[in-house]
């Protein structure tokens, strides 16, 4: 389980890692509708969420109109609500259309007797079909269903099915690199300090410049890891910093006194 | 979630001290004490207000208003409550935990419904009931937003607040520090007059804004921005036959489908049901995850018919500034809105009345003048007991509401009875309770298992692009 587990925790990083880029442009973007309420609304008018527009920016829009008029802007919007749902309600037929179906999909689940090979369940094959369903979920979601509820579960592929697929390759150089870090290091340690190999082990010092070794090797595997790192310390502690602020005010206007 | 939540707590104690203490010299730190002993003893010793009480203005009639002005009303503080529209039926889920029935002594009967199934579906639609767990007298309780906020600011009123039908427009704040009266300006509709209303002004020694997310009260303070989500919302009244299911259960749709940082919603409410997403970052495709919410949940409310269309700012995080002078602000106005979960109106109720408390604690009972540090004291307590609660929530969006396998982990996590007791626990009673160390670590790996084996299969699903 162990071995299972080690190398395994760099993948939730770069899992973690792997959308904030993504997220942090796309704040960025939004800044924009912000910055320009006006702009956002009539964007969005034009999208046709003319409703949540104006909600969002009531208290702007009555400095304007008096409230009235915003009563009945809002029954005009309800309408076309209405309208829209039946258009939805054809678009829904459409989509109903569009199930998953597979051979093998059966009641909700894989149908495991279909994927034995050689009288040993094939579970890389499991894993390749579960990842086309979900691919093809997310191109085409589909309607939960109280009457047939989905109940595959991952977890009945076990863990070395995971292993031998994931980590067995990467494992490799990784440990290769692990090696070559140790060996130099304790070279050095010797030759600095004269301290033997042997003798390095009962050091605490030693022992310390180990771990970081260790886990340096874990956490950064690629020169980019150590961007995606730093900014998901950032990130961290962004959340933090904004519930700060107001009492780093008062440190200011301290400094001033 | 849990192993998260517990092992964060004993962090958290020390992170909310260094919340205000980090990255600034302990010289400043001391100087800041000072300050603040220094204020608090000269408002013991401030002047007393001779031959009248301490007059506050709450402006702004939310559960954060009406909590406010009953606790400044029942401390003896001349109290004027200002709401413009005394009906208003705001945008929200409307979902309170368990506990602030017995906090705020609600009676059962604004009780719309009482939720004891929620169910999770994740991206793939497997779909988890949480509430398992829950003990027979333990519900989610779901009230109508105008019921809620009309039984707050009645009972304001019967403690002595007056409560007023009006626009708050402006005020003139006095040099800060002077101890002169705030002169708020503001519309008053009476219903015999003229719908226009008639332009009012007064003059008051404090202000609560507790005006929600376009807060006018923080835009006069300067309080600064905050980024928010824009939450839609749409009541469908469904057939009987499919309100039945309904009845005691709610759902909550994940995937990048429904929203790319927040989660869609079925909410059961008295006579139909709440159908809505939101969305911090994709703002203008919002339509698009209200579709995809709607079609999710299809079968469900088939036939239903859309009776209501609201949309509403939510807040993400604390204006800068919440404090300025005698003016604080409370609820969505100073931004105390959970991530993850998106709940705010516990803690606008909660920070109400927290604020309140300080007014009347800082003012002896509304017979002495009382100055920035007491609100300080609102703000340090409102920081310290719910400071944890936020971190963990945002701790647990930015996890789990990442991408589509993050959610499946989430899904799957969710699943575990020790889960779910952990969250209802941390939920309806609002304390982070430490769990057992052996569950705990049981669902760290678990945890960390779910989101490996998802990632894997999002490494899969990328290759089948490719």
């Amino acid at each position: 389980m162990a071995s299972s587990l080690s190398p395994s925790l760099p993948t939730i990083f770069s899992t973690l890692i792997s959308k904030p880029n993504h997220r942090s442009q796309s704040l960025q973007l939004s800044f924009f509708p912000k910055k320009l309420p006006s702009l956002f609304m009539a964007r969005s008018a034009d999208n046709g969420t003319g409703a949540a527009a104006s909600a969002v920016v009531e208290e702007k829009v009555e400095a304007v109109n008096p409230p009235p008029k915003m009563e009945e802007e809002k029954m005009v919007e309800v309408k076309d609500k209405e309208e829209s749902l039946s258009s939805n309600g054809v678009a829904v037929e459409n989509a109903e259309v569009l199930t998953f179906k597979d051979p093998r999909w059966v009641g909700g689940t894989w149908d495991l007797t279909q994927f034995s090979k050689g009288g040993k369940t094939d579970w890389d094959a499991v894993i390749d079909a579960e990842a086309r369903r979900r691919k093809w979920l997310e191109d085409n979601p589909e309607a939960s269903s109280t009457v047939e509820p989905v109940v595959f579960d991952t977890s009945i592929v076990p863990w070395w099915a995971w292993v031998k697929r994931y980590h067995l390759p990467e494992a490799e150089l990784l440990n290769g690199r692990a090696a070559m870090i140790g060996f130099f290091m304790a070279y050095f340690v010797d030759s600095l300090t004269g301290v033997g190999l042997v003798d390095q082990m009962g050091n605490f010092f030693c022992k310390i410049l180990l771990l970081i070794s260790v886990s340096g090797v874990m956490l950064i595997r690629k020169n980019e890891d150590i961007e995606k790192l730093k900014k998901l310390i950032e990130e961290t502690t962004f959340y933090d910093k904004q519930w700060q602020a107001t009492w780093q005010e008062d440190y200011k206007s301290d400094s001033k006194n | 979630m849990a192993a998260i939540s517990s092992a964060m707590a004993a962090g958290q104690n020390s992170d909310f001290l260094g919340l205000r203490l980090a990255s600034t010299s302990s010289e400043a730190r001391n100087a800041n004490r000072r300050r603040l002993s220094r204020q608090i003893r000269a408002s013991k010793s401030s002047p007393r207000l001779s031959g009248r009480p301490l007059r506050v203005a709450v402006i702004g009639g939310g559960p954060a208003g009406g909590a406010a002005a009953e606790t400044l009303a029942k401390g003896g503080v001349e109290t004027v409550l200002i709401e413009r529209k005394l009906d208003n039926s705001k945008p929200c889920g409307g979902a309170i935990p368990l506990c602030m029935v017995g906090e705020f002594d609600l009676p059962l009967d604004i009780i719309d419904r009482k939720v004891t199934k929620m169910k999770m579906i994740s991206p793939s639609n497997v779909a988890v009931d949480i509430g398992r767990t829950l003990k027979p007298h333990e519900y989610i309780g779901m009230v109508r937003r105008e019921v809620l906020d009309a039984y707050l600011r009645d009972r304001a009123a019967e403690a002595g607040a007056t409560v007023v039908n009006g626009l708050f427009l402006k005020m003139d704040s006095p040099p800060a520090g002077s101890g002169e009266r705030y002169k708020i300006y503001y519309n008053e509709y009476n219903s015999k007059k003229s719908a226009t209303g008639e332009k009012k002004e007064m003059e008051v020694d404090a202000v609560i804004g507790a005006d929600g997310a376009n807060s006018r009260v923080a835009k006069e303070i300067g309080a600064g921005d905050y980024e928010y989500a824009i939450a839609f919302q749409e009541r469908v009244k469904i057939p009987e036959a499919k309100m039945e299911y309904y009845k005691d259960r709610a759902e909550m749709y994940v995937g990048d489908d429904v929203s790319p940082d927040f989660y869609g919603w079925v909410f059961p409410k008295c006579d139909h049901v709440a159908v809505g997403t939101g969305t911090v970052t994709h703002k203008s495709d919002i339509k698009r995850f209200q579709a995809a919410t709607r079609l999710r949940a299809c079968d469900k409310i088939a036939g239903g018919k859309i009776i209501r269309v609201e949309a509403h700012p939510i807040p993400e995080h604390p204006r800068p500034r919440r404090v300025l002078d005698r003016v604080a602000l409370v609820g969505d106005a100073a931004g105390y809105v959970t991530k993850c979960s998106g709940e705010g109106i516990y803690f606008a109720a909660k920070s109400g009345r927290m604020c309140a408390e300080a007014i009347v604690e800082g003012s002896a009972k509304g017979t002495r003048m009382i100055d920035e540090g007491d609100l300080r004291i609102y703000l340090e307590k409102f920081d310290k007991t719910y400071w944890p609660t936020y971190k963990v929530l945002d701790v647990l969006q930015k996890v789990f509401y990442r991408s589509n396998s993050a959610r499946e982990a989430f899904v799957e996590m969710c699943a575990d009875d020790y889960v779910q007791k952990m969250t209802f626990d941390s939920y309806l009673y609002k304390r982070v309770v430490p769990g057992n160390p052996l569950d705990d670590l049981k669902l760290a790996i678990n945890t960390i298992g779910s989101l490996v084996r998802s990632s894997a299969l999002r490494r899969e699903m990328a290759k089948i692009t490719a």
